[in-house]
């Protein structure tokens, strides 16, 4: 409980810095929230993708 | 601490010092409330009868009385109640309170930090992925307005310059307009570096308009009234607009007639030797 209370008295209790712990959580959120988007999307499409395949392709060119 | 509101049935007795409200005050605020049916409304709330007669007989209604044990637990059994009535039944709300606040008997002030953090911290992370949406919405917005991969693509082009002899000028369509790669001699180059620039109307050195001396890169648009010029041609040798008769120098600057301006350069890199990649 004195995490929480340390986190409130530093970042909650002053608009300001509760405004500044958005933004900056924000930040974070993007990019957690992105990279994992695309590495579900990935999972799902194992093997279909061009990244996935490129290298049977490119084999042949050399 | 503040003592707590005695409960009501301790009011009309008269026997607690800490009521806030008398008994009677309040059913007079209710009259008063009532606008035109005040006189009616007290003659039935009053035990002394009034000398109006009582339109609605009905409207106090007397309600069962609830005895109220202050020993006992009251209607609830873990969170505490505010005794501010005795004829309603109060619900159990204790499913829907935090479980630091059940005991009515704990100061409320030792969690209260450690609760507020958990109220902020769920406003915060709406907010967060609120921004988060907000900004996703915004820039798609704004990148919808720039120009997408295959308009970029087709906007640069790549010549070879080995197909262009020294001497010569070629065209090539470049964004919709007529762009002239010239591959000038030596003689050219000195030529034009050797011109007096206060003899030009447009003031410019042959050295600001090119990367490689010996390409003259510029757009084939007449700076007058946007005939495309003739190449080799003019009283300079370099261009020559057809339609009002501007001349223009082996370095696409303006020397002669109407137009006002030098023939626009634009951007270019030589990647190597061989190539230009304009755009």
């Amino acid at each position: 409980m004195s995490l929480a209370k340390s986190v409130y008295s530093l970042l909650f209790k002053r608009t300001s810095t509760f405004a500044v712990t958005i933004m900056v959580g924000a930040v974070f959120f993007e990019r957690v929230f992105d990279q994992g988007g695309d590495a579900i999307f990935e999972q799902l499409n194992r093997g279909k993708l061009w990244k996935h395949i490129k290298h049977q392709y490119e084999k042949e060119d050399e | 601490m503040h003592p707590a509101p005695a409960p009501y049935a301790q009011c009309r007795q008269g026997r607690s010092s800490h009521c806030k409200e008398p008994f009677a005050k309040k059913m007079m605020s209710l009259a008063a409330r009532s606008g035109a049916f005040s006189p009616y409304l007290q003659a039935t709330s009053y035990a002394v009868a009034g000398p109006l007669k009582a339109l609605i007989p009905a409207v106090v209604v007397k309600g069962d009385n609830v005895l109220v044990d202050t020993k006992k637990p009251f209607l609830t059994p873990k969170a505490g109640v505010r005794f501010a009535h005795t004829d309603i039944k109060v619900p159990d709300f204790s499913d829907y309170r935090r479980p630091e606040l059940l005991d009515p008997n704990k100061s409320s002030q030792e969690s209260s930090e450690s609760r507020k953090a958990f109220s902020y911290l769920v406003t915060g992370a709406t907010a967060v992925v609120g921004v988060y949406t907000a900004k996703t919405v915004a820039a798609q917005f704004v990148s919808s307005m720039s120009a997408s991969a295959d308009v970029l693509a087709m906007s640069k082009i790549e010549v070879k310059l080995s197909e262009i002899p020294e001497g010569k000028n070629m065209t090539f369509k470049w964004r919709g307009k007529p762009l002239f790669i010239r591959h000038r001699s030596a003689k050219e180059i000195a030529a034009e570096e050797a011109v007096e620039m206060a003899e030009l109307r447009d003031p410019q050195h042959d050295k600001d308009r090119v990367t490689n001396p010996k390409w003259i890169i510029v757009i084939g648009v007449c700076t007058h009234l946007g005939c495309v010029p003739i190449a080799n041609a003019g009283d300079y040798g370099g261009y020559y607009c057809p339609c009002h008769g501007s001349h223009y120098d082996a370095s696409g600057r303006i020397r002669k007639g109407p137009a006002p301006l030098n023939l626009e350069v634009p951007y270019y890199e030589f990647p190597d030797e061989d190539t230009v990649v304009v755009g």
